[in-house]
């Protein structure tokens, strides 16, 4: 756990991965909080725990649970697209301390990276050459499906290209059109003003 | 106590090392950076460790960010304005903390959404050396080049995604440019046109009834 970011104690940080369908994405945190006595982190604060809140692309909840100061969290994607992941302290002191912040140490995996839990199982030579195949072919499957998902992503890109090929076109015919039948009717409006004015 | 029990120290004994050497580490994150603000990012690194810093601004204004890489003694090591996209390597030369920032703060009203990858260390090798008796076998070297194959795959993956999501994100904000721009000048055609017309004749409506007013 080695990256780590502060944010304010009431705050909230959402990170946003995007992500294919049937995807498991774990997460691990821990959070500490700054201390104005000793004007460092605590290494621990009782009662300091993280409201972790997973939005799919649909903007259904998948996951929103409250944690303790460290922990992990998974949760598997059932539609492709933009998942958001939120982290909110659950520290409810109204009037915020000027300084007080709390620091989060972070690291999402995305897919592939089961490597270590699988291998302690390994207790020779061919079960280690298994094992290590099988985190291949996960490898190979995670890649697979991303690419499925670039392939709609990009249908999509195309789709909005051509729409606003097709727009420009449209847009311009129809002013060009505007363009035309207003200034008849504007030549047609002033000569029927004239003439009945007798100006002309 | 785990090492002690097997003789030949097999699997347990190089888990446990990874487990304790572990100083490799790859952070990627995507996250929204609001307008006029900051977010920093702390790491700390032992000294020698070759680490990689890369980042991508994925939608938001004219796609640019401020980056900044700090050492532990606050000497900058890596400072860009208004970039889209770069990626820079440094081997950490004390221990300490580092850290690096984005900044958004030149931008007004758009927010960017930045993905940047950390990447600290090389990864442990697939099959230590530590507690081998013998050279890797053919299957063995096979896999580690498939892993390091599928690694660069990911890898390429990744920044195709991250253009992609670039390109798509400007293709729609042309789109929406397009239909409101074109709307709002067909409407301006029109209601300048008709207006003229009107307001040529209230010019010769008045005209006339000065010129009356004159006469009498």
């Amino acid at each position: 756990l080695a990256l780590y970011f502060h944010i304010g104690e009431r705050e909230e940080k959402c990170i946003i991965e995007d992500i294919p369908s049937d995807t498991l994405v774990v997460g691990n945190y821990k959070v500490q909080r700054w201390d104005i006595h000793i004007r460092d982190f605590l290494e621990s604060a009782p009662g300091l725990g993280m409201f972790v809140t997973v939005s799919s692309p649909s903007g259904e909840v998948l996951l929103s649970k409250l944690y303790g100061p460290q922990a992990m969290f998974s949760f598997t994607s059932y539609h492709t697209g933009e998942h958001i992941i939120c982290f909110q302290s659950n520290s409810t002191r109204i009037a915020v301390i000027a300084g007080s912040k709390l620091r989060i140490h972070l690291d999402i995996r995305v897919g592939e990276h089961f490597l270590d839990e699988s291998v302690i199982q390994a207790k020779d030579k061919v079960n280690e050459i298994n094992v290590r195949l099988e985190h291949l072919i996960e490898q190979i499957h995670h890649v697979t499906k991303e690419q499925d998902y670039e392939r709609e992503r990009e249908e999509k890109f195309r789709k909005t290209s051509e729409e606003t090929n097709s727009n420009i076109l449209w847009w311009a015919i129809a002013q060009t059109l505007i363009l035309i039948s207003v200034g008849i009717w504007q030549i047609k409006s002033l000569r029927d003003f004239f003439i009945a004015k007798k100006l002309v | 106590m785990l090492l002690r029990g097997y003789g030949t120290a097999g699997p347990w004994g190089w888990l446990t090392l990874l487990l304790v050497a572990c100083t490799a580490w790859a952070s990627e994150i995507t996250f929204e950076l609001p307008d006029n603000a900051k977010q920093c990012f702390y790491e700390e690194i032992v000294r020698g460790t070759k680490c990689t810093l890369e980042f991508q601004v994925i939608t938001g204004g004219h796609y640019d960010v401020d980056c900044r890489l700090e050492g532990p003694d606050g000497a900058v090591l890596y400072k860009e304005m208004k970039k889209q996209y770069d990626s820079f390597t440094f081997t950490a030369s004390r221990n300490g903390t580092y850290k690096f920032c984005f900044s958004n703060e030149f931008s007004t009203f758009t927010h960017k959404t930045v993905y940047f990858d950390f990447q600290v260390g090389d990864d442990p090798p697939l099959f230590p050396r530590e507690n081998r008796a013998t050279a890797l076998t053919q299957m063995e070297s096979a896999c580690v080049s498939i892993h390091e194959a599928l690694k660069s795959v990911i890898d390429y993956q990744t920044h195709f995604r991250l253009r992609e999501a670039q390109g798509r994100s400007r293709a729609e904000d042309l789109n929406t440019r397009v239909a409101y721009w074109s709307i709002g000048e067909a409407i301006i055609l029109l209601v300048v046109s008709i207006g003229q017309v009107f307001l040529l004749k209230s010019f010769f409506s008045d005209k006339r009834t000065t010129t009356t007013r004159v006469a009498s």
